[in-house]
């Protein structure tokens, strides 16, 4: 080790005092093209979109071939999320989802469903969230027939057996005594409950919601959000136009429902406001902040995702991955997170960061926002982010499937028809006017919803303008 | 930057109900270019053409396992600090950083040194290390640019770019529009040959934060440290990816130098390329960047081997959480022919819902929150394990669980498994193979891992056929030769006393 630094310290040195021999060394590197001038041969890129077909049940598929493997995907999202579930009885839609795979149907018993489905080496994967469900299904080309004939019978005919609720009851409610093994899971869920107080969205599933749950709700909630015009499907893979319109035809065709599509409300906007402590004695803490922002539909939205790329979702080089993990080493994971959905978006930031730092990285953080809220990003910040986002888009159509499951969802989501076609364009006209126009529409100057989980008796005296904390209580998992 | 990827899930592949898989999905013999560089680098290219991006994967035979006792940790440590530039990457005056490195170094490991002395330590002395140390820091700065290795490839569009250290292996990745290979060449290379470590002392604290996040304060993460120090007791694959706190608080740049220069072989890298590409100038590309890296013939370092478990090993950890356990056995790494069985063992126990333990302990007697088996723990360069994970559910107990798993168990070594279990797993690991076929990335990155791995990437091609030859006799002569008590390592997670007491008394 001491040799070491001896040689380096001598080598400097001589290159001090020789700077002819420097420069002759230093040639063999020079040789290579400094990476930032690099020629490269210009992209042959062409945007290839999936086919919207509508049925006549008004299911609306969007269709796109893949030869390669003998495989065939196909993919749904449905307006059945929790934020339908009613009050008192959260938990509801993930557990309708949940039996709809597990809980057998009209015709095919669920023991019998499962043999043939593994047999099959095929599963639907069906999954919640607070706006939809998804499922996710591939198969052997070969097996398509009888796979959708499986898929539409659980979609269409569930017959919600007894055991099987009782298992999909008992299995959440071990999730929900589990969930505070996780700091980080849990303090995404108790963020989200402070986010949205007077909201579905900020209603979660508890011992004593999954409790009040019957089987007549789960048949009452599946009649009540699962029809025709309720969902949206994908279908790519080893089959032809005709092939996907007969097949989705033949198995989801005679699902006839005169109701139009649900138009869920946005949430309030209206976050609890302060400083919230959770108390578990870890020796990292959670902090997580967050303030609603502009929504998928909003033109506010390109200016508004170019700003969480440059505060914290563009990787190394973003301000706040730069300062509180490059520069300061105060955690592994920091950043920003923008969701924006139609009708809101929020915007939010999270470090996990050992206890005597918490503070400090908080403060950090602030800092962050406070600076850009008051025009700071500049032009070479906006240029790094746009050539980002424009090179990156290519991978949004990276595979068939890939391209008409988000065609899939951004007609759910009921964006515009050319949100896909019109995206780069629409990056490439946000001005650094309109970044500063946004970052102070949205972010708040001073005081931003802000929780803590962690040790908190350790962290140290809390600064005055950040207000007194309020400690809460996690949703319970033994009470009732 | 992140801890391994589970490969298993890539890579466990095929035989269908009836037939083989079609060819043109098993074509990959004729369509891989392997060709080794003049140096003894290996290049596997695969085209693909359905988009204009390609992907790219670097291994390194180089991993946990190459480390000196005492610096655990420092693989995955210099896989961090590979983010930090090169001599022409991040640099603004390279001969002068150079100077300023040497002395932060020096300052550093000033400040270590007097930190270890515990409490002989004089603080006044540390106090003023740490000043200088802040004040070079500060001065260092204004030498380069942070993070370019990452702003170069993000904003041309990289995406999925990061980096994995296992006990064997060590990998780079991204994605890249097409015509961007040259930059992907280009750092990489570079950063093999001439990296800087720049921001060491500050990478050292995120490190330690990582640390933090996935073990300290993580009932799995914690675990799972814990059973595979009681698995191993010799081989380094018993050390923790990680490292130790107690090594990595004042682990030292030599410590990676020493893993570093283990990278400069040749004969430990393998390259894969794959997607819309022109072989032919893809290849041209690499020998001109990766080229000059002289050949080495320095033999593999051996690694004194785990000697074989005596007798049952179980240990307790205690922590705050709800229960959990690990079970895990010794056995022999691929290509033997029992870790083709155990391939099919673990699909055949947990994978689908009318696999065996799932459905007799989640499905039926309803004691298991979930379980899952899965072989080749944590590596597989040298004698792996094939382990159980599971975690009971209230009220139901650890002790339960077990129990009921080494009930399954000793049913496999006394009754022949059916041929529709079997058909079933192996159809499974058809499919799984199938969907292993779907993206660029995924290619490259199992291409290339058993040709690093195994010397191969036809293993993975011909996999099929060897799964295809794995009969129920197989397996339970496999249990009864490998799964047995004192071939076990039990872990199991639970509250500490005084925290059930709390508990209960809550729950009154």
């Amino acid at each position: 080790m001491k040799n070491k630094i001896r040689r380096y310290l001598f080598i400097a040195m001589l290159f001090f005092f020789l700077p002819a021999i420097f420069f002759s060394t230093a040639k063999a590197d020079v040789r290579l093209v400094p990476a930032d001038k690099i020629k490269y041969p210009p992209l042959k890129f062409s945007i290839q979109l999936a086919e919207r077909i509508e049925l006549e049940n008004g299911i609306v598929v969007f269709y796109m071939s893949d030869r390669e493997v003998p495989l065939v995907s196909i993919s749904a999202t449905i307006r059945a999320g929790s934020i339908y579930d009613p009050p008192q009885k959260e938990g509801l839609a993930q557990l309708t989802a949940y039996l709809l795979r597990t809980g057998g149907t009209a015709g095919i018993k669920s023991a019998e469903l499962d043999r043939r489905l593994d047999f099959l080496a095929a599963s639907p994967y069906f999954s919640t969230s607070s706006e939809n469900v998804s499922v996710d299904f591939s198969f052997l080309k070969s097996d398509m027939d009888e796979c959708l004939h499986l898929l539409s019978e659980m979609m269409r005919k569930p017959a919600f057996e007894k055991e099987k609720i009782q298992l999909g009851l008992s299995q959440k409610l071990e999730e929900l005594r589990r969930i505070e093994d996780n700091p980080q899971s849990l303090a995404f869920r108790e963020f989200n409950r402070l986010l949205y107080p007077d909201d579905p969205r900020g209603r979660y599933a508890t011992p004593a919601s999954i409790k009040n749950i019957a089987r007549a709700d789960l048949i009452s909630f599946h009649s009540e959000y699962y029809f025709p015009a309720n969902l949206v499907m994908a279908v790519s893979g080893d089959l032809s136009r005709r092939e996907a319109i007969e097949a989705v035809q033949k198995h989801f065709g005679s699902w006839f429902s005169p109701r139009p599509a649900d138009a869920p409300a946005p949430p309030p906007m209206k976050e609890a406001d302060g400083l919230f402590f959770i108390d578990k004695p870890l020796s990292q803490a959670t902090l997580i902040s967050g303030e609603f922002a502009a929504s998928h539909n909003d033109p506010d939205f390109y200016a508004f995702s170019i700003l969480d790329f440059i505060i914290g979702s563009g990787g190394f080089p973003s301000r706040i991955f730069s300062a509180v993990r490059n520069n300061e080493g105060l955690a592994y994971s920091a950043g920003s997170f923008y969701r924006a959905r139609s009708g809101y978006g929020v915007f939010g930031t999270y470090a996990f960061t050992k206890t005597a730092s918490t503070l400090r990285a908080g403060g950090m953080i602030n800092d962050i926002l406070r600076d850009a809220a008051s025009g700071s990003i500049k032009q070479d910040e906006l240029d790094w982010a746009k050539k980002s986002l424009l090179n990156a888009l290519i991978f949004s159509f990276e595979t068939p499937h890939r391209i008409a499951a988000r065609q899939m969802v951004i007609e759910f989501e009921k964006l515009p028809a050319d949100y896909l076609t019109s995206y780069a364009r629409k990056i490439e006209e946000v001005t650094l006017a309109d970044l500063k126009r946004v970052a102070r529409k949205y972010l708040k100057q001073n005081k931003r919803m802000t929780l803590i989980l962690g040790d908190t008796q350790n962290f140290g005296p809390i600064p005055d303008d950040w207000g007194k904390p309020v400690f809460i209580q996690p949703l319970s998992k033994d009470k009732n | 930057m992140r801890i391994p990827n589970k490969l298993a899930a890539l890579i466990v592949g095929l035989l269908l109900t009836v037939s083989a898989v079609p060819a043109r999905a098993v074509d990959l013999e004729k369509r891989v270019i392997r060709t080794k560089l003049d140096n003894g680098l290996t290049v596997l290219m695969l085209e693909r053409k359905f988009s204009p991006t390609v992907s790219l994967y670097i291994r390194y035979r180089v991993g946990a396992v190459d480390e000196v006792k005492g610096q655990t940790g420092a693989a995955h440590f210099l896989e961090h600090m590979m983010f930090k530039g090169t001599t022409t990457i991040g640099a603004i005056d390279y001969q002068q950083e150079k100077d300023l490195l040497a002395r932060i170094e020096q300052t550093g490991s000033k400040l270590d040194q007097e930190k270890m002395k515990g409490d002989q330590t004089q603080t006044d002395k540390v106090d003023k290390l740490v000043a200088r140390l802040q004040k070079l820091q500060a001065e260092h700065r204004r030498h380069y640019r942070s993070n370019e290795i990452d702003r170069l490839y993000t904003e041309n569009g990289a995406t999925g770019m990061n980096a994995a250290t296992g006990q064997d292996i060590t990998s780079y990745y991204v994605s890249l529009p097409a015509n961007k290979i040259e930059l992907w060449a280009r750092i990489e290379s570079d950063r093999l040959m001439n990296p800087v470590f720049r921001e060491f002392y500050t990478e050292r604290d995120v490190v330690m934060e990582e640390k933090r996040q996935r073990t300290e304060t993580s009932p799995k993460g914690r675990l799972y440290e814990a059973f595979m120090s009681a698995a191993y007791k010799v081989h380094p694959y018993g050390m923790p990816i990680l490292g130790t706190t107690e090594d990595l608080t004042f682990i030292s740049q030599d410590a990676l130098r020493h893993i570093h220069k283990k990278y400069l072989n040749p004969n430990n890298i393998v390259i894969a390329v794959v997607g819309d590409i022109n072989p032919d100038a893809t290849l041209e590309l690499i020998e001109r960047y990766f080229g000059k890296l002289p050949k080495s013939d320095v033999p593999p370092v051996e690694i004194t081997p785990e000697p074989p478990q005596k007798k049952e090993r179980s240990i307790e950890v205690e922590f705050d959480a709800n229960p959990s356990v690990i079970i895990g056995f010794h056995k022999p790494a691929p290509p033997a022919f029992d870790d083709y069985v155990f391939e099919v063992l673990e699909i055949l126990l947990t994978k689908g819902r009318t696999s065996r333990l799932y459905a007799k302990l989640v499905l039926d007697g309803q004691i298991a929150e979930s379980v899952s088996a899965y072989n080749g723990l944590p590596a597989s360069r040298y004698p792996n394990l094939f382990a159980f994970f599971a975690a009971p559910r209230h009220p139901h107990t650890n002790d339960e669980l077990i129990a009921a798993i080494f009930q399954e168990i000793e049913n496999l070594k006394t009754q022949l498994v059916t041929d529709e279990e079997l058909t079933r797993a192996k159809n499974q690991m058809k499919m799984a193979y199938l969907k292993g076929l779907n993206t660029n990335s995924d290619l490259a990155s199992t291409l290339s891992y058993y040709e690093l791995l195994l010397g191969d990437y036809r293993y993975f091609s011909r996999y099929t056929q060897q799964i295809d030859k794995i009969t129920a006799a197989d397996i339970q002569r496999a249990a009864v030769k490998y799964l047995t008590t004192q071939n076990r390592t039990v872990a199991v997670l639970k509250k500490p006393a005084a925290q059930k007491t709390d508990e209960i008394r809550n729950e009154k």
